[in-house]
Order: structure tokens, then C-alpha cells, then sequence
């Protein structure tokens, strides 16, 4: 879907999705597209559907509406178009012409066997080989001209392999200084960025010849740069002039000759710094090359191009980074919603307990306050159980093993959920493994994954007494359905594998199942299909703990007749103890 | 005391229900109860309560079970709904915000069965329980 990104401005990481054929872009909250800036007009611009894309139309604001950096009355989008209002800049990003699934009805891959592919292969070539192309070949005899072709290619193929594989923006600029100090006889060097929203320039690199004493004070001169960012092109510059190259008396035989080369980051649309290198060449050496520079056009030109590489490459790093800062605010916002949720169901819950004790007591009613206390105490293990998922799921925790026995482990969890199960009118049976010697795992870690698992096979069985009482079908294996009028059963059950060096607790339940599409999504954070009662922790936590011991946690289910989880971790058995020990 | 009366919870969390259902029976209400709006719908046409006590998180399909007792029984019992309505609901609904308190919870209910309470009103319980404003259905 069409999506404008805010990647600077008051609403920073919001998208909005372009869902209407016309939207209203404004400061007003009656706009499609809101946007918290002063700099904006109430109804400031329009966005018309055309096609796949949007046109958008300024409606005559104070400011004005900028694409790529241009004002525009009306102007069809992009894909990566960036849109400016006032302080606020998006960029405008919308679907490919062809989608993968349309070029996949034009490719085919043809199998070796079909009559119609007669091609051989003819020469291979490796990755490392393939990046020597531009190496120099001393056999050839290649012109000067050549030669320095093929010397700027290499160097702007390294640059693109620098630009490519880095997201810290200060990383990418001194590798991009290295690279031009390895090319260029450069004395020292710097890299400026225009600060995005001050638009002053700020250092961000600066390198020096090895050798040349670090503590000079690299002075650049401000008409230099004021030229290079208005006429956005690059300079170089000398403090000599032509004749007195010539001219025994002129200073520069005395003090040498300083070369500058300066070149502005312009990147797809706006200027993004400016690198500068400079150089001294001594009054000797000016003597000896005859007045011959160190820096030629030839720098000049291959700098503009590494500058501009360099500007994209920082213009990507800052959308992706942009792009992260906005989804780790929703995932905080979602995550905080969600709780938030949940603990103020907790606390409805208290409240509930609360009242009916008050109300209780001042009726002298025991089995009310009991009532009460029990939804007190309930709520008080939901939020303890809440924030130990909290806990175990934030943590990037090393499970704290010891030798321990897991059917101990899983017989606890069932003693523990039996009353909860009789309360939801279902039967828990538990079945330990034989022969299971003592492992090594977490057992805290262990117990909380079963109860998790084994808390959701109850709720899953649970339904409402009235559903029960409405339903008047037999409770029989043959009608699946029927499992729905079954009283509820949960199976627990250890099980070792002494070849396979596995140990497995299965947890099975004859509950309402898990519709097929929704199978993928029970891992996932936050996602629970027991609305208001379930947290979206408890099998993401499960999962965790037993990843963290290597091993893993799978779930098999059919809607209406119950569903398998299947808790591994590989057997690690105590030094005390061994396989073949039967307990 | 209110005498052989009934209201009909509706309500995901088997706390709400049980606190309702024991507070009302004392005060000789007898309250049915479900825990989605389909089965709701239900029990409401098959006991006819003379209220509805409804969580909006168990309301999120469209028509709304609120919409429908309203819309298609005219004469219909006048709804309580639990949480913070996102539209317009329509009249004869009250709106309770969540967390609320259950004394004053109850005292809506009451005086929505007694006939002392205008069905049309919205109604905020805040923390400290007490009804801070009552307005006019949008």
C-alpha cells in the first residue's frame, strides 16, 4: 500500500498508510494526514489517487509543499520521492509496477531434463576472482590513459563495497577517508555533515597523513565551502598562482604551495556534507616537479563521484535508521498497550474480590468473603505469573542448569493446575516417563514452559457452563465436534528417548483446538486468541526457556478435537546418573 | 429490594460475572450470564432480561450486540456498557469507563431497574468510585 513515512518533524516514525483515493494533508485534526508542525497550513496540501501512485496538490499553504527539494503546485509521486511541509519531511514510498507474483508468471525455470535448455557451462568464475577485474595486468601494455582508467574504477569499485555493508553512518565516513587517503597523496582530510535540521555543517571524520603532526588545527576557508554548497560543485584550490610558480621571488619558492580539493555529498535530492583534503607541497619539491601539482582534475572529478556515493550511502543509513527508531516505538507502544491492558484486568479483578469481601462482611455473609478472597488471591498469582513472563522474556538469560528430575518437574506443575482444572469441570491425568534418569537442565526455567502450556490446555477446555447446558449432543469420539460436550481432559506425560539422548514433555488436551490459520501466529508476542483472559506471553516465554536449552517446542492441533504440544530439550544427563539407569 | 428481577452479563472475565451475579443475587436479582456477544444475543432473546450489562472488548462485531438489542427491540432492555465506547452508542445505552468501582456499578444498575435513572445518560465512575459527570448520549 502507498505509505508516506515521516522521517523528520514533530510526528518522527509515524506512517501513514494511503488507504482513500483522496486525503487532506494538514495541521487540523479533521485531516487525513495530520501533522503537528506550526510551519504547516490547517488544509495545506491534497493527495488524489492516480493509479497505483498519488498526486499531490498544494492547496495554496503559507509555506509551501516541496518534492525532492522543489516547490510544487501539483506533482505526481514517486516511489522515494521525499515531500517537505514546513519542518516535516516523508518520503512517499508506494508498490513496484510488477509485483513478484506478476514476474513469476513471466520466468520460467527450466528443469535439465526439458528438451528446450541446450546450454552448457562454458567458464566459471569465483567471487574473488570476479573483484580483480580491474586489477592492473603487467603483461599488458596498456596506455597511460588506461591505466588510470582502470586505477579509478578500482577505486570507485571499493568505494561502493565501503558504502554497502555498514548502518553507523561515522563508520561509513572513515572508511570512506581511508580508502581516499589510500588513492590520493593527501596531507589531512575531514568530512562534514549538514545537520539535518540546524543545517550546519558538524566534523564528523577527520584523518592525517602518517607522520604529519596531529595537533594542527585543520582551517578551511569559508568562501571555499560557501562556493562548493551554492554551486553545489566541487573545487580544487591552490594558493599559488600560475605565474609565480615561475617567479624565483615569489613566497611559494620560500613556503611551499598548500592544494586543496573540496567536494560537496550531494545526495539523491539535497546536499547531504562536504569532503575536504588538502595537501603542502614544499618549496623543494616545487622546484624539482617544475611547478607540476598534486592534485589534478582528474582527483577532482573522481572525488565528486566517491562524494556522491558516499551522500547515498548516507541517506539510506539515516531512512533505515528512521525506519528502526519507528518500529521499536511501536513495538514500545504495542508492548505497553498490551500490558497496560492486561494489568488493569488484574486489577478489575482485585477490585471485584475487594468489594465482595466488603460487602461481605457487612452482611455477615462468610461464603461471600470467601468468594472475595478467592478472586484476590487469583489475581494475585495472574499479575505474580505476569511479571515473571515479563521477567523471563526480557531477560537474555544463560538457563541456570543443575541436575534435576523432570518428572518431579512436570508432576509439580500438575498438582499445581489440578484444582484450577477440576474448577473448569476437566480432568488432569499425568504419566511420568520410566527409566529417566536425573538432567541437566533449569528447572525453574522448565516448570514455568510446562505451566504456560499447561495453563493454556486448560482455558482451552474450558467453556462456558451455559454452552455445556445448551447442547444437547453425546459426548462420543466418533462426532468431533462433540469433544466441545466432552468434559475436559489434559493429558500430561514425560517421555525419554535414550537413543536419540531426548527428553519430552507432552501436553495434550481434548479443548477447542486451534483453527489452522491461526497455528502459525501461538508463538508470537502478544498474540492470544483468549482475548481478555490470555496475556500473549505465556507460549512466547515457553518457547524461550526451551530455546535456551536447546531445545524446542512444537504444537499439532485439529479445531474441535484438541491439540499436542510437544516440550524437547536434549538429555544431558548429571554426572551422578546414567541411561542406563532405571529410576 | 428488587424482587424476581433478571440482568444479563455479558462478559469475558469470569471475575466480572461472578462478583455481578453474587452482589445481585443478594439483592434478590438473579443474573445470567455469557461470555461473548453471539451467545448474549441469545440469552437475551431467550430470557428477555430487564437489563444488559455489556463489556465492549466482547462487542467488537458489526452490528454491535448493543446496536441490536436497541435496533431490533424497540421495548428492549436498557444497556450498561463496560469500557470506553469508541462511537456514538445508540440511546438507551449508558457507558461505564473502565477500571470502575463495583458499589457504584451497582448503583447504576440499580437505579436503571428501579426506573430512578435516566437510561440515556453516560455515566464515568473514577477511581475513587464516585460519579464525577453524567452527560447526554451523542
Amino acid at each position: 500500500m502507498p505509505s508516506l513515512f515521516v522521517f523528520r518533524g514533530n510526528n518522527q516514525g509515524l506512517r501513514f498508510e494511503l488507504e482513500a483515493d483522496t486525503l487532506s494533508v494538514g495541521r487540523d485534526t479533521g485531516n487525513d494526514v495530520q501533522l503537528r508542525d506550526t510551519e504547516i497550513s490547517r488544509r495545506h496540501a491534497e493527495l488524489r489517487r492516480s493509479g497505483k501512485t498519488f498526486v499531490v496538490t498544494d492547496l495554496g499553504s503559507s509555506n509551501g509543499t516541496y518534492v525532492n527539494g522543489q516547490r510544487i503546485e501539483s506533482h505526481e509521486l514517486a516511489n522515494g520521492d521525499e515531500v517537505q511541509m514546513g519542518c516535516t519531511l516523508m518520503l512517499f514510498t508506494c508498490l513496484a509496477d510488477e509485483s513478484a507474483g506478476d514476474l513469476a508468471d513471466k520466468i520460467d525455470i527450466i528443469s535439465r531434463q526439458q528438451p528446450g535448455d541446450r546450454s552448457r557451462i562454458v567458464r566459471s568464475i569465483s567471487q574473488a576472482e570476479g573483484s580483480r577485474i580491474l586489477d592492473s595486468d603487467p603483461g599488458a601494455q596498456a596506455s597511460p590513459w588506461l591505466a588510470r582508467a582502470r586505477s579509478n574504477l578500482q577505486v570507485m569499485y571499493r568505494t561502493a563495497l565501503a558504502v554497502s555493508h555498514t548502518l553507523d553512518i561515522d563508520q561509513l565516513l572513515q572508511r570512506i577517508m581511508q580508502l581516499i587517503f589510500e588513492w590520493v597523496e593527501a596531507d589531512r582530510g575531514c568530512i562534514m555533515l549538514l545537520h539535518p535540521e540546524t543545517g550546519r555543517l558538524e566534523p564528523h571524520v577527520r584523518r592525517d597523513r602518517k607522520g604529519l603532526k596531529r595537533d594542527d588545527r585543520l582551517k578551511i576557508s569559508q568562501t571555499i565551502l560557501d562556493y562548493v554548497m551554492e554551486h553545489n560543485e566541487g573545487v580544487l584550490t591552490s594558493n599559488a598562482g600560475e605565474d609565480d610558480r615561475w617567479n624565483p621571488a615569489a613566497s611559494i619558492l620560500q613556503q611551499g604551495v598548500c592544494e586543496a580539493i573540496c567536494v560537496p555529498m550531494r545526495g539523491r535530492y539535497n546536499l547531504v556534507g562536504l569532503i575536504y583534503i588538502d595537501t603542502s607541497i614544499s618549496p623543494q619539491r616545487v622546484i624539482q616537479q617544475q611547478g607540476a601539482t598534486k592534485f589534478t582534475d582528474e582527483h577532482l572529478k573522481l572525488m565528486i563521484a566517491i562524494a556522491h556515493q558516499a551522500a547515498l550511502a548516507v541517506e539510506d543509513t539515516r531512512y533505515y535508521s528512521a525506519m528502526v527508531q519507528a518500529e521499536r516505538l511501536a513495538a514500545v507502544g504495542q508492548t505497553i498497550a498490551t500490558l497496560s491492558h492486561h494489568i488493569k484486568n488484574i486489577l478489575q479483578g482485585i477490585r471485584g474480590g475487594s468489594f465482595l469481601i466488603k460487602e461481605g462482611l457487612s452482611r455477615h455473609d462468610e461464603q461471600m468473603v470467601g468468594r472475595g478472597w478467592e478472586f484476590v488471591e487469583k489475581n494475585q498469582d495472574r499479575i505474580s505469573n505476569l511479571v515473571m513472563d515479563m521477567l523471563t522474556f526480557s531477560k537474555d538469560r544463560e538457563p541456570e542448569t543443575a541436575p534435576a528430575d523432570l518428572n518431579e518437574v512436570a508432576a509439580d506443575v500438575a498438582e499445581l493446575m489440578a484444582a484450577r482444572a477440576r474448577d473448569k469441570g476437566a480432568e488432569l491425568v499425568f504419566t511420568p516417563a520410566e527409566g529417566l534418569p536425573l538432567l541437566v537442565f533449569d528447572a525453574e526455567g522448565l516448570h514455568r514452559a510446562i505451566l504456560n502450556v499447561v495453563t493454556n490446555a486448560i482455558d482451552a477446555c474450558d467453556r462456558p457452563a451455559d454452552d455445556a447446558a445448551a447442547s444437547d449432543e453425546p459426548c462420543d469420539q466418533e462426532n468431533r465436534q462433540s469433544t466441545q460436550t466432552c468434559p475436559g481432559r489434559i493429558e500430561i506425560a514425560v517421555e525419554f528417548d535414550a537413543a536419540e539422548r531426548l527428553a519430552r514433555v507432552v501436553v495434550s488436551d481434548n479443548g477447542q483446538g486451534i483453527p489452522a490459520d491461526e497455528i502459525d501466529q501461538v508463538f508470537s508476542l502478544f498474540v492470544s486468541s483468549k482475548g481478555s483472559r490470555g496475556t500473549g506471553l505465556g507460549l512466547p516465554v515457553s518457547q524461550k526457556i526451551l530455546k535456551e536449552h536447546g531445545g524446542q517446542i512444537s504444537v499439532t492441533s485439529n479445531p474441535g478435537e484438541g491439540s499436542r504440544f510437544e516440550l524437547q530439550i536434549p538429555a544431558i544427563f548429571a554426572e551422578s546418573a546414567s541411561p542406563t539407569l532405571a529410576r | 429490594m428488587l424482587a424476581r428481577r433478571s440482568v444479563l452479563v455479558v462478559d469475558s472475565l469470569e471475575e466480572t460475572q461472578e462478583v455481578l451475579r453474587t452482589a445481585l443475587a443478594s439483592r434478590g436479582v438473579e443474573v445470567i450470564s455469557a461470555r461473548d456477544s453471539s451467545r448474549g444475543w441469545t440469552l437475551a432473546r431467550q430470557h428477555q432480561p430487564e437489563l444488559v450489562v455489556l463489556d465492549l472488548e466482547c462487542d467488537a462485531r458489526s452490528p454491535s450486540l448493543a446496536q441490536r438489542l436497541v435496533e431490533e427491540q424497540p421495548n428492549g432492555p436498557p444497556v450498561v456498557l463496560l469500557g470506553k465506547a469508541r462511537q456514538p452508542q445508540p440511546p438507551g445505552c449508558s457507558v461505564v469507563g473502565k477500571p470502575y468501582h463495583y458499589a457504584a456499578l451497582l448503583r447504576k444498575i440499580e437505579g436503571l431497574l428501579d426506573g430512578t435513572t435516566e437510561p440515556q445518560s453516560c455515566l464515568r465512575c473514577s477511581y475513587s468510585g464516585e460519579i464525577t459527570r453524567a452527560c447526554g448520549s451523542s
